[in-house]
């Protein structure tokens, strides 16, 4: 409660020192404060003001202390109100005048007025001096008692302020029980609603060295606790709703009746005036109606009406916070939103941060019905003042061609966006030619004629420039003069500052002499002079790795180099679809504005163990994983080395394998050579996710796994039951109420990694030992996998595990749960045991 | 938790602490020194209203030119936060008497702090309902001496109540003549394209209450739309009559709404608060009457002139007018010369927002008016940049006028004492964001 302290504050240079102020009121204070005359109130009054004024523009006014405690002897509650709000700020850093509070405080804590009385136990509790705590336990007491409901209010959040300043001194005093009473009985709302925080956050936070505290915390959500509030939602005030809402999400109802009772309960509350109201209330419905495909639908289109109505009332920051949200869902199920596109669209006096959102928003929903008004919309904004915004409309339209696959206008408007002649549209729109023209090649003609007339010297920025370097390499048979622009763009490589482009100008230049040598010879021979004496790193070794190819034979080279290629079909996702769900989890939160979840930007500490408890349910159960798409990440790696900065972070396996080749130069150079011939020669049809292959890689690059020998088999100690049965609620259930048991990391052996490509293969072994997947998730490089297991002797007593693999570190890492804590380690041997020999023959 | 808000601080344009309240420990008071350098004094302001440094994270919003940052450490709820951000300010207003600015802050201090610490404590949202709060807060604002509100009376008695079932209203309210106000306010966004088809547009509506009741009032407030019109002939089981009901897309309404009787009964019933409220909010896309037509045309002719000719048309009934009708022309930043002529009102250019500004004061209904301007430019060297058209934007009010054609079709106060009321009902539709591309 305390603003910080004086020296903090910056004063400005025209305020008062205030020494002598300070002096002036000190005397006049002592004047006052034994006089008895009328109308001496007022005038102490207004030298408490001055007092606090001078407090808050930051002049040290402690030495009055005394003077103002003498002075607040007084009935009058305008001045105590005022010396309390001055003792809270100067407590903290003076224990010993605090002390001197303590007296008066204690005795208004048993005035007669219940406001006088409120008041003083707010600033006892606020003081935070941890020597006094002992004499807060008193007050603290009667005030939980007091018949007064405003000073019950206060005497709450005192005990959450107490646990703050001493746990030991809080729980000692049993403050806990009293609260969960308070909570249970308490006619008063804003009393039961300030228990609940309380308690939650004192229960949360012991909950990691108490059985008790856990078990008190998850009686707040069982269902005649959590029934007992939502009947009585309406007596609250709108910000103790949002609190229960929040309360609401975390329980687990037992049947579709109970979720269909919530909800009935709920349903008027979208149309609270409140929007953080309605957003929490958006948070119950959608995470109850997880596990039901079509009621969830509806829930989408139950809440897009009241969401759209909340981004387009209040402040552009309440919009911002709305959007961003709505952005969550849009992705989520964009065909919902397809028909209300319009509503996105945006405004010219619009701040930027909700243009973007939007932007990304109309990018998400275009769909065939809409797209035509959509990147017409786009294009209108690409000529807009803000470059920043002009430059996301682009790439936005370039998303969009993308998606579809009816590009046909598209592709026309992306060309007419260089006919605009503007320099960051011009730079944006190659890029996202390029793009473009790996996925769908047949627009090659179209592009390509219009390209070409583009000047290289109006193009500056490295990411442009070497789109257009990668087009003229790659179309250097369709574009008349494409060797005379390389070979000109190579005589300037001194001028060339990004590496990237000189990266791309050598690769560009290498294809293009296959595709026409006389004419690119030349320039050829330059550009890799130039590159092996080129300072970067990169840049050199490349030119020498091509050098050094080329040497050895041109044939091969030119399969190295420039392969035939197969459209991209799916460009990678940037955010694992576990992140997403976990985004979604935390759906009301910072979170979602980030875009990423919280663990990623709050201290690790902070999070409980029961954080974890959250997740289970919302991993979707895939029957088949991403396997289709594998075929096409080689390819695609096998174009980004070229194409993508070697600075751009990359999980795929493919991309490792070929991008170790940048530092190869170090190893042994014929080696290389002949390792890379036959990468080559296999070209694409290697498959990364071959055993075999894979496995050989690693061992010849010296780098990547440490072959250690399979841990040899303990016999199993545990007898487990193979035809156990679960079903995912229940598991779910169990899955919040037990404590970790035991949390191991231990490495999977590379064949078993090989064997990984999609999450069945894993789920499959597992059963032959007896230990049941009950959801899985992910794809590569992460996987996570919920499994049980059943003791077969006793069908009551269950093993939960989480287990999450990084097959590109070959880690797991398990956490196990078990209503017998006392076997855990020996289910934890057999689990080992079982992965381990995932992958052996 | 909804927000366990750490701090708040009030900040000046040139990042001064005004005012501040630290509700935890748990962030440092070199806080504000990390806003200060990471989001004030960088282009980051403008760019997100919430941001992350170190480990705390920054809600931030500006009103007027005081910048308000509620500092959170954990994994807060946004949307809450901002709604509290705005809430307090609407509550900080109403004690200060309409401006809520720097100088209203400097000469409230203790109205703020004592404000500050009953709508929050701990970090948790209490009770920002101003009714409520009279009865703690013992300070008056100290008003500007422009706002034309007269000064409220104190309230006599700080005594405690309960609060009751009825937290926003007190019980025991007398009033020699009981009063009620309501008007509703619509603003109509647009955005037409060059070509004159509408893109988008919609209304947001309000209804805006001021309440001079005595006791506890029962009030009930019948509207035309399409629902409430549906259900109340279902129930009397007559067909609806004819005449034009309204569509509302959503509807979200004040706490006092009774909620569950609107959706059984589809009334609106309330016992409302003392004063002014926003009774309801809501939104309508479709059967907008636009209340104007703005047919513009642009040529540039060679590269230093530009013709401009814009034509505005009132559609809405003869017997109506607008107030304050502003029409903004945007022109190149080069605008050496300009020329222009006008059949109503006066027009202007103005260089600092490149637009000429035509205004007219008063607009009748089925009328029109045009402006046409010649616009000379400064020739520049080299530079054949196409100039980037940003809209055409208007603004206007028109009294007596629903774009959505909402009325109030009953107000009924019930009270068991039984006395009179007077109801007054007004609407009002406002330009929002009205754009007309060219």
């Amino acid at each position: 409660m305390a603003p910080p302290a004086a020296s903090q504050r910056y004063p400005s240079p025209s305020q008062p020192s205030g020494k002598s102020e300070v002096t002036d009121l000190k005397s006049q204070l002592r004047q006052l404060a034994g006089s008895r005359a009328p109308g001496v109130d007022d005038s102490k009054r207004d030298l408490f003001k001055k007092v606090i004024s001078y407090m808050t523009i930051g002049i040290d006014v402690s030495s009055v202390f005394g003077e103002m405690v003498m002075c607040s002897a007084t009935s009058d509650i305008v001045l105590k109100k005022m010396c309390y709000l001055y003792v809270g700020n100067y407590a903290k850093g003076n224990p010993d005048l605090s002390l001197l509070t303590i007296n008066f405080l204690q005795r208004d804590c048993k005035d007669q007025d219940p406001m006088i009385r409120g008041l003083a136990l707010r600033s006892l509790c606020s003081l935070r001096v941890p020597n006094l705590v002992e004499y807060l336990v008193g007050p603290l007491g009667s005030g939980l008692k007091d018949n007064n409901s405003y000073v019950r209010t206060i005497a709450v959040t005192g005990v959450l302020k107490l646990y703050h300043i001493s746990a030991s001194t809080c729980i000692d005093a049993d403050f806990p029980a009293t609260l969960k009473s308070l909570m249970l009985h308490d006619s008063d709302a804003q009393v039961v609603a300030n228990c609940l925080s309380a308690l939650q956050e004192i229960w949360s936070l012991e909950a990691s060295h108490s059985e008790e505290a856990c078990r008190e915390k998850e009686s707040l959500l069982s269902k005649p606790v959590i029934y007992y509030f939502l009947n009585r939602i309406k007596e609250f005030n709108e910000w103790a709703q949002c609190l229960i809402l929040e309360l609401a999400v975390k329980y687990v109802p037992s049947d579709s009746n109970d979720i269909f009772d919530i909800m009935n309960l709920l349903e008027d509350r979208l149309q609270h005036a409140n929007g953080a109201v309605v957003l929490a209330t958006v948070k119950v419905f959608l995470q109850l109606t997880l596990s039901m495909t079509d009621v969830h639908q509806q829930v989408y289109e139950r809440i897009k009406s009241p969401l759209l109505t909340l981004v387009s009332s209040g402040s552009p920051e309440q919009s911002y916070a709305i959007l961003s949200h709505l952005h969550l869902l849009v992705v989520r199920a964009p065909f919902i939103f397809a028909s209300d596109y319009k509503h996105f669209y945006c405004q010219y006096n619009e701040p930027a941060y909700v243009k973007k959102l939007k932007l990304e928003m109309l990018t998400a929903i275009a769909n065939e019905s809409n797209t035509y008004e959509i990147v017409t919309e786009l294009c209108e904004y690409a000529a807009n003042v803000d470059i920043a915004i002009a430059r996301e409309s682009v790439r936005a339209v370039g998303k969009i061609a993308l998606q579809q696959y009816d590009v046909n206008a598209i592709v026309d408007r992306l060309l007419q966006f260089l006919e605009m002649e503007k320099d960051y549209v011009t730079a944006e729109t190659l890029v996202l030619v390029k793009d473009l023209l790996r996925k769908y090649p047949q627009w090659s003609h179209d592009c390509i004629s219009v390209v070409g007339g583009i000047s290289s010297k109006n193009i500056q920025e490295p990411k442009a420039k070497s789109a257009l370097i990668w087009m003229l390499g790659e179309y250097a048979q369709d574009m008349s003069d494409a060797p005379y622009i390389l070979e000109n763009l190579i005589e300037n490589w001194e001028e060339e500052h990004s590496a990237e482009v000189r990266l791309h100008l050598l690769t560009a230049a290498m294809k293009c002499f296959f595709k026409r040598p006389p004419e690119t010879q030349k320039a050829l021979g330059i550009a890799l002079a130039a590159g092996m004496a080129d300072f970067h790193q990169d840049v050199h070794d490349r030119a020498l790795f091509y050098y050094r190819v080329l040497q050895y034979d041109v044939h091969v080279a030119e399969r190295v180099v420039s392969p035939p290629k197969q459209a991209v079909s799916v460009f990678a996702d940037t955010q694992s679809s576990e992140i997403k769900d976990r985004i979604f989890d935390e759906f009301n939160s910072l979170s979602v504005v980030y875009q990423k979840p919280s663990y990623m930007f709050t201290d690790k500490e902070h999070r409980g163990p029961f954080e974890f408890s959250d997740e289970i349910g919302n991993i979707p159960i895939t029957p088949e994983a991403s396997g289709d798409i594998v075929p096409a990440q080689q390819f695609e790696a096998n174009d980004k080395d070229l194409l993508l900065s070697t600075d751009e972070k990359d999980d795929n396996k493919g991309v490792s394998i070929t991008g170790s080749a940048y530092t190869a130069p170090s190893h042994d150079n014929s080696n290389i050579s002949s390792q890379m011939q036959e990468l080559a020669i296999s070209g694409p049809a290697t498959s990364a996710a071959t055993p075999q292959s894979s496995f050989d890689f690693d061992d010849i690059f010296g780098l990547g796994l440490s072959t250690a020998p399979a841990p040899t088999p303990s016999p199993p100690l545990l007898k487990l039951n193979p035809r156990a049965a679960l079903d995912p609620g229940a598991f779910q259930q169990k899955w919040r109420q037990l404590p970790i048991s035991l949390t191991q990391d231990c490495s999977v052996n590379p064949q078993g990694i090989a064997a990984l490509t999609v999450p069945q293969s894993l789920i499959k072994h597992m059963q032959s030992h007896s230990i049941h997947c009950i959801a899985s998730g992910g794809q590569s490089p992460n996987f996570k996998f919920f499994f049980f297991a059943q003791k077969e002797s006793e069908p009551s007593s269950n093993y939960f595990t989480e287990c999450v693999i990084n097959s590109s570190s070959a880690k797991a890492q398990i956490k196990v749960k078990a209503d017998e804590q006392s076997t855990s380690q020996a289910f934890a041997t057999v689990f080992e045991t079982a992965l381990s020999e995932f992958g052996m023959p | 938790m909804p927000v366990a808000a750490s701090a708040i601080y009030f900040l000046n344009l040139r990042g001064d602490v005004l005012i501040n309240r630290t509700y935890r420990d748990d962030v440092g008071g070199n806080m504000v020194d990390a806003f200060r350098t990471h989001i004030m004094q960088t282009k980051e302001l403008g760019n997100c209203p919430v941001r992350q440094i170190g480990g705390c994270s920054f809600v931030y919003m500006r009103i007027s030119n005081v910048y308000i940052v509620i500092v959170v450490s954990s994994n807060a709820n946004v949307a809450c936060g901002f709604k509290f951000v705005v809430e307090a300010v609407a509550l900080f207003k109403s004690y200060f008497g309409g401006a809520f600015d720097e100088d209203a802050i400097r000469n409230n201090f203790v109205l703020i702090y004592e404000l500050l610490d009953e709508i929050m404590d701990f970090g948790y949202p209490q009770n920002l309902s101003p009714e409520i709060l009279k009865l703690y807060i013992t300070q008056e604002g100290v008003r500007s001496p422009f706002s034309s509100k007269p000064k409220d009376k104190p309230v006599p008695n700080a005594t405690l109540q309960v609060t009751g079932a009825v937290g926003w209203r007190r019980e025991g309210l007398s009033y020699k003549k009981n009063e009620v106000f309501l008007d509703i306010v619509e603003s109509v966004n647009l955005l037409m394209s060059s070509k004159g088809n509408v893109l988008r547009c919609d209304v947001t509506g309000k209804v805006l209450m001021k309440c001079f009741l005595s006791g506890m009032p029962d009030l009930k407030l019948g509207l035309n739309d399409k629902i409430g019109l549906e259900k109340e002939s279902e129930m009397k089981s007559r067909p609806a009559k004819s005449g034009k009901t309204i569509e509302l897309d959503d509807v979200t309404f004040h706490q006092c709404v009774n909620l569950t009787r609107f959706n059984s009964e589809k009334t609106v019933s309330f016992v409302p608060p003392d004063g002014e409220f926003e009774l309801m909010k809501y939104r309508i896309t479709e059967g907008v009457n636009l209340p104007f037509r703005v047919l513009p045309t642009i040529n540039e002719l060679g590269r230093t002139r530009i013709e401009v000719n814009v034509k505005v048309k009132s559609v809405f009934g003869a017997k109506m007018f607008a107030l304050g009708v502003v029409v903004k022309i945007p022109v190149p930043k080069q605008t050496a010369k300009t020329n222009f002529q006008v059949t109503t009102g006066r027009a202007k250019y103005n260089p600092s927002i490149d637009c000429l500004v035509w205004k007219i004061r008063k607009f009748p209904g089925q009328t029109e008016s045009t402006l046409s301007a010649e616009i000379e430019l400064i020739s520049t060297m080299g530079e054949k940049k196409s100039w980037t058209r940003p809209p055409i934007q208007m603004e206007f009010q028109v009294p007596m006028f629903t774009a959505s054609g909402l009325r109030v079709r009953f107000l009924k106060v019930w009270e068991k004492s039984g006395y009179n009321t007077v109801e007054w009902v007004r609407y009002i539709t406002k330009a929002g964001s009205y754009e007309i591309r060219c």
